[in-house]
């Protein structure tokens, strides 16, 4: 079991806070995102009730789950493809091994999907004697490392040209100019294409599953979602089971803000829906589709107040908002759902005493909450984790007798102008101009100024001003 | 119970009070000419908008585009307008696969195919995007694994936007179906843009009065 106590994450935030390269990449990757978002959304006529109706569709939808994946089911099941359900990771890993052994398959060519990054499928595959390669470029990148995503959209936005021309040299056998993006593009084209010609499976996650057909939607830019749901003869596309839009008309609202939130464009190069396998007549395409619906903690959700985390089109603009993801990276965060949506699901889904740092990598600034194109409200999820984290007694009881004492101080006013006055002579030795030096343990970036207490309190200067 | 039942009953007893679930979103969009919205919306993510006043024009257009190519092998799938002329006497000097009509190994055809040639459903002004779908001779590899994709679109089947090509719905969807908004594209390595990655490399509509 992953874990992130606050001093992992502190740690691991100091070291991407100290890495200079890493800093401009997020930066850079994030301002592009962020830029292009605003210029695709602004061109919108309507954008805000846009956004209010997606709000309304994935609000209504999660009220009504169990009818919609019942349609689902029955729409796809009547279209040929073969619908199977999962309580968790292990059991939908199960699923795809035991389809894959079936037809002895040894080569899977997969597409981005957080889901399967959520069910670390690869892992079970690998260890099942099957061997996955991930076709989106990033992907493809940070498998080659062996490296978790360091960002929802972006899964490689963390490496360098440098870096990805080191990995692709290994796998082609001979030097590769970093400097030539272009001639690396076509280095994967060729290796991957070769892969998706020979593979005996492909597998999926879904942006979408649309109940009214039992389509399956898959948003690419590079043609990789369009070659895995063709080229092999078998398809498993793994979906959560929050991802449902009940009609087309759903579906359409979410597919006109998905991409603009996401990379700032108008639609993906390419948007594909898959309706069951190839018909008798289709020359080619999978003769044969399965379909995962995955809970895996996300039942548990329904009804609570944090419901509302089920409504994430996982768009990542609320990543390429935070101050604190664009300070940490993805990787602090401990799991590929990285940024504000992380720091809120991941708890969730995984235990927030495992996770018990995420609910605070964030400064409740709310950015995520302005960037959201579903208007979900993280920052309110924040601060319920944070107070199930105080109710639930998961906090060090150091940390449980400070606060509790700085309540009782707070609440007593001639013991709080007591103290802050005697505190006033006792800190003059740690006074370094107009701040406090505090032991690195308690601030290891060195980052973090502690203003010391002013000479003269307000309520002295108040009186007088009178 | 199975995995099914115990998520779904788990679900309903947890459900609160369900909303009312909104009415359809309709299109807010109008463009006065959306041809030329279209053609400037593709052209935006780098894709290629050829114009032709009429359908025999188009096909002139497209004998130049494939001798800019050098294109010698080609795979067309089997619909009209394509499906109304006879390609390969049209273009003697060229091998030609007709989805569903040439006999051989269709998908080796088109991994070594130097271009696609496909008609469409129907396209998006708004996005510049083309609606591709599959059925009877009509391929999705052709459309995919040639590095060029040519695309035959009448004017008389742009659409305003998603919204509006959603509206007009009937029946099943197809197996498969395909919203093209320019060449295969992928800035993953240092956000630098780079063409081509699996998709075509070069996507040209050739959009012709009807
Ligand atoms: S929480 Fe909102 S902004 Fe963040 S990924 Fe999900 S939909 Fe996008």
């Amino acid at each position: 079991m992953t874990e992130v106590t606050f001093k992992q994450f502190r740690s691991a935030a100091a070291g991407a806070i100290a890495d200079p390269r890493l800093q401009s990449a997020i930066d850079g990757a994030t301002l592009k995102f962020r830029t292009e978002r605003h210029h695709a959304l602004t061109e919108l006529p309507d954008v805000d009730a846009m956004r209010d109706q997606l709000k309304a569709i994935r609000a209504a939808t999660l009220s009504r789950l169990a009818d919609h994946l019942e349609t689902f089911e029955r729409q796809a099941t009547a279209t040929g493809a073969k619908v199977h359900w999962a309580r968790d990771a292990a059991e939908a890993n199960q699923i795809a091994i035991d389809i894959a052994r079936q037809h002895g398959v040894e080569l899977i060519v997969k597409t981005k999907s957080m889901a399967t990054e959520e069910t670390h499928l690869n892992h079970a595959l690998i260890d099942a004697g099957i061997t996955p390669v991930e076709t989106d470029l990033g992907e493809w990148i940070i498998q080659l490392a062996g490296e978790p995503p360091s960002h929802i959209v972006g899964p490689a936005l963390h490496k360098t040209r440098q870096q990805v021309a080191e990995l692709f040299s290994k796998e082609v056998g001979r030097e590769l100019d970093p400097d030539d993006i272009p001639g690396l593009t076509a280095e994967a084209r060729r290796l991957l294409r070769e892969k998706f010609l020979a593979a005996g499976l492909g597998i999926t996650g879904a942006n979408l599953a649309v109940a009214e057909t039992g389509s399956i939607v898959l948003v690419t830019n590079e043609g990789n979602g369009r070659l895995v749901t063709s080229a092999p003869p078998v398809q498993i596309a793994l979906v959560g089971i929050e991802k449902i839009a009940p009609t087309w008309d759903d579906a359409a609202v979410w597919l006109q803000l998905l991409a603009r939130s996401s990379t700032g464009q108008p639609l993906s190069i390419y948007t594909t829906a898959i309706t069951g396998p190839a018909k008798a007549d289709d020359p080619d395409g999978p003769r044969e589709v399965h379909i995962i619906l995955m809970d895996n903690g996300r039942s548990n959700q329904i009804g609570t107040g944090y419901e509302e985390v089920l409504e994430c089109i996982r768009c990542g603009a609320c990543l390429n908002a935070c101050p604190v993801y664009q300070e940490v990276g993805g990787h602090s965060y401990g799991n590929p759902y990285s940024g504000p949506i992380g720091a809120v699901l991941v708890p969730l889904l995984f235990g927030l005493k495992e996770y018990e740092a995420l609910p605070h990598a964030s400064s409740l600034c709310t950015a995520c909450l302005d960037a959201c194109p579903v208007r979900i409200n993280l920052p309110r999820m924040l601060l319920d984790l944070r107070r199930d984290e105080v109710q639930g007694r998961m906090l060090s009881p150091v940390e449980r007798f400070i606060e509790q004492a700085a309540a009782y101080v707070l609440g007593h006013y001639r013991l709080y102008r007591l103290l802050t006055g005697t505190a006033r002579i006792f800190q003059r030795p740690l006074v370094r101009g107009r701040f406090l030096r505090v032991p690195r343990r308690v601030n290891p970036a060195g980052e973090r100024d502690l203003p010391s207490l002013a000479k003269r309190s307000f309520h002295d200067l108040w009186d007088e001003i009178r | 119970m199975s995995a099914r039942d115990e998520i779904l009953n788990k679900l309903r007893s947890r459900s609160r009070q369900p909303d009312t679930h909104p009415p359809a979103w309709r299109s807010r969009r109008h463009f006065d000419d959306l041809a030329e919205r279209f053609a400037e919306s593709l052209g935006k993510s780098k894709g290629e908008v050829i114009r032709a006043g009429s359908l025999d024009e188009a096909f002139e257009q497209l004998d130049q585009t494939l001798l800019a190519l050098g294109a010698r092998c080609v795979v067309a799938n089997d619909e009209p307008p394509l499906s109304q002329i006879d390609l390969a006497a049209r273009w003697p000097g060229m091998q030609w696969h007709i989805v569903g009509r040439t006999p051989g190994d269709l998908r080796g055809f088109c991994a070594t195919a130097d271009a696609g040639v496909s008609s469409v459903v129907a396209a998006l002004a708004e996005t510049g995007s083309v609606v591709v779908t599959s059925g009877p001779g009509k391929s999705r590899l052709a459309t995919l694994l040639p590095p060029v994709h040519i695309a035959l679109v009448p004017e008389s089947c742009l659409t305003a936007d998603l919204y509006t090509f959603t509206a007009a719905r009937q029946g099943p969807p197809p197996a498969m179906q395909t919203l093209i908004s320019g060449p295969s594209k992928t800035a993953d390595i240092e956000q630098t843009m780079a063409v081509g990655v699996h998709g075509p490399k070069r996507f040209i509509v050739i959009l012709y009065r009807d």
